[in-house]
């Protein structure tokens, strides 16, 4: 049970952020003669991190501080300036729910879209068409255009449609920021029953409760750099002070 | 970071669900559906047939089937990466949200383009089939030219889509470089009117030799010499090759650009 499932060294991602954009080809031949002057912003700086196979941690922090640049480097979707990324089996990112929805597709055919980008074979969707529409409890719906859908609807059949993926290690960013207080409710049970089936689970919220109650450690994250990782009550402290 | 095969079999579901969703919403939305597919293109020949054989008169035998079949296989590559070079910046929310090998999204893009493609040739056959030409084995060698055609528009796909990341006037740029393509490749006049001299230049563009041997193969009934066809794979493949090497550059800047 001691694997290390994510194991991040000494990790940079700097985004060169220009002082002045310039996007099109005419800029650029303009004015070729001066050097664009860039700044290094280090987004990440420095990061060391290890998760473990069966925890659950949580990374907290302000807004821009890292957070989800961190998430995304672990899900390789941003490749890391310097240092190594080390991930252990397979791994879904909730970073966003409803990853490929199309509005002008119905309901149904987002299912199977979004659960094949997600991993899912056709069987397996098939397999599991019932209970997911039972669980965001949209029966009535499924032939209607996404399009016609609230926020809270969407966010419902594509919480629905992630928590169908079999994966070891899941990435979550602010996935409980929507819908209401019911749905919240059944969205944190199936984070415990993840939580007991074993899974290594990686979780970013401004929910200081939902933390508490499930992360066994904690990463404080501030200015892209890892104030501290340890007990979760001890990093929820020390990141109170700062506001 | 363990690298995961491109083309498994989960990547390919991918693919096929992107490309296929792409094509339903692409016209589903207009009331005549499907039919714009073929509207378009054959609206443009309906013009051009008018203009260049009724009022100007080239002398070219079955010249419907000669401008169709050049306008099809025009339509095909210019749409395909004009559509493609703006791939990125459609689908962007996929990007920056999941992995998954970013080649997947050009392929499915150059894939959706194809089908319109599937559907226009479809149209030509009725014509074909009610023009006096009668069905020939050659038929079938139209096959090795699409496939030709095919890694051309993808190869350009994949130099234009990563590339306009970095210089988003590209696609202006690319807009006005379609429209010089379009008369500069022998589409609506035959080549026999362009002076001899001038060949070379035409037949550098692999288009232009993919249009003509095409239309050797369904007009005239006979395949073009191999070794012309072995210039088209050369070049097609060297496209290709050049626009992967320009994405594989560019590709792991992507998400964080767009």
């Amino acid at each position: 049970m001691n694997d290390a499932m994510i194991k991040l060294g000494s990790v940079n991602k700097i985004f060169s952020v220009p002082h002045e954009r310039r996007n099109t080809l005419k800029e650029s031949l303009i004015n070729f003669h001066r050097r664009l002057k860039y700044e290094d912003f280090y987004a990440l700086k420095n990061i060391d991190l290890e998760v473990k196979q069966g925890e659950f941690v949580g990374i907290i922090g302000k807004n821009g501080s890292g957070k989800s640049t961190l998430l995304k480097v672990m899900a390789n979707i941003y490749k890391p300036t310097s240092g190594n990324v080390y991930v252990n089996g397979s791994l879904s990112p909730f970073l966003e729910l409803g990853v490929g929805f199309n509005g002008d597709l119905t309901a149904r055919e987002n299912v199977y879209l979004n659960g094949v980008i997600l991993g899912l074979s056709y069987e397996e969707i098939n397999e599991k068409y019932k209970a997911i529409v039972d669980f965001a409890e949209l029966e009535d719906f499924m032939e209607m255009k996404l399009k016609n859908f609230s926020s809270g609807m969407q966010v419902r059949l594509a919480f629905s449609v992630a928590i169908q993926v079999d994966v070891d290690i899941y990435l979550c960013d602010e996935v409980l920021a929507v819908g209401d207080l019911s749905f919240q409710k059944k969205c944190l049970n199936v984070f415990g029953n993840l939580k007991k089936s074993g899974k290594t689970i990686v979780y970013v919220s401004h929910d200081m409760d939902s933390i508490k109650e499930f992360c066994d450690k904690t990463a404080f994250v501030e200015n892209g750099e890892i104030k501290m990782f340890g007990k979760t009550d001890e990093s929820i402290q020390k990141y109170l002070q700062t506001i | 970071m363990k690298r995961d095969n491109k083309f498994s079999k989960k990547n390919l579901r991918i693919l096929k669900e992107i490309a296929i969703s792409d094509f339903k919403v692409r016209y589903q939305n207009s009331i005549l559906g499907y039919v714009w597919t073929l509207f378009k293109p054959l609206m443009l020949f309906a013009v051009l047939y008018v203009v260049f054989s009724i009022f100007m008169r080239f002398p070219v035998d079955n010249y419907q089937l000669y401008l169709l079949l050049g306008i099809i296989i025009w339509n095909f590559f210019a749409e395909a990466t004009a559509i493609a070079l703006r791939s990125f910046e459609t689908k962007r929310s996929l990007v920056t949200k999941i992995y998954f090998p970013r080649i997947i999204v050009v392929l499915a893009s150059t894939l959706t383009s194809f089908m319109t493609f599937v559907l226009n040739i479809v149209v030509f056959f009725i014509f074909l089939a009610f023009s006096q030409i009668n069905f020939d084995i050659s038929f079938f060698f139209f096959l090795i030219y699409v496939i030709e055609l095919y890694f051309i528009i993808l190869g350009v796909s994949l130099a234009l889509s990563s590339l306009y990341i970095k210089f988003r006037d590209l696609s202006h740029i690319w807009e006005v470089l379609l429209q010089i393509g379009f008369w500069m490749t022998p589409i609506i006049y035959p080549v026999s009117m362009i002076p001899q001299a001038y060949h070379r230049f035409i037949y550098m563009n692999p288009l232009a030799r993919i249009i003509e041997y095409s239309r050797v193969v369904f007009i005239d009934g006979y395949v073009p010499a191999m070794s012309l066809n072995f210039v088209v794979i050369g070049m097609s493949f060297s496209i290709f090759i050049i626009g992967l090497l320009i994405f594989n550059k560019l590709e792991s800047f992507i998400p964080e650009n767009i």
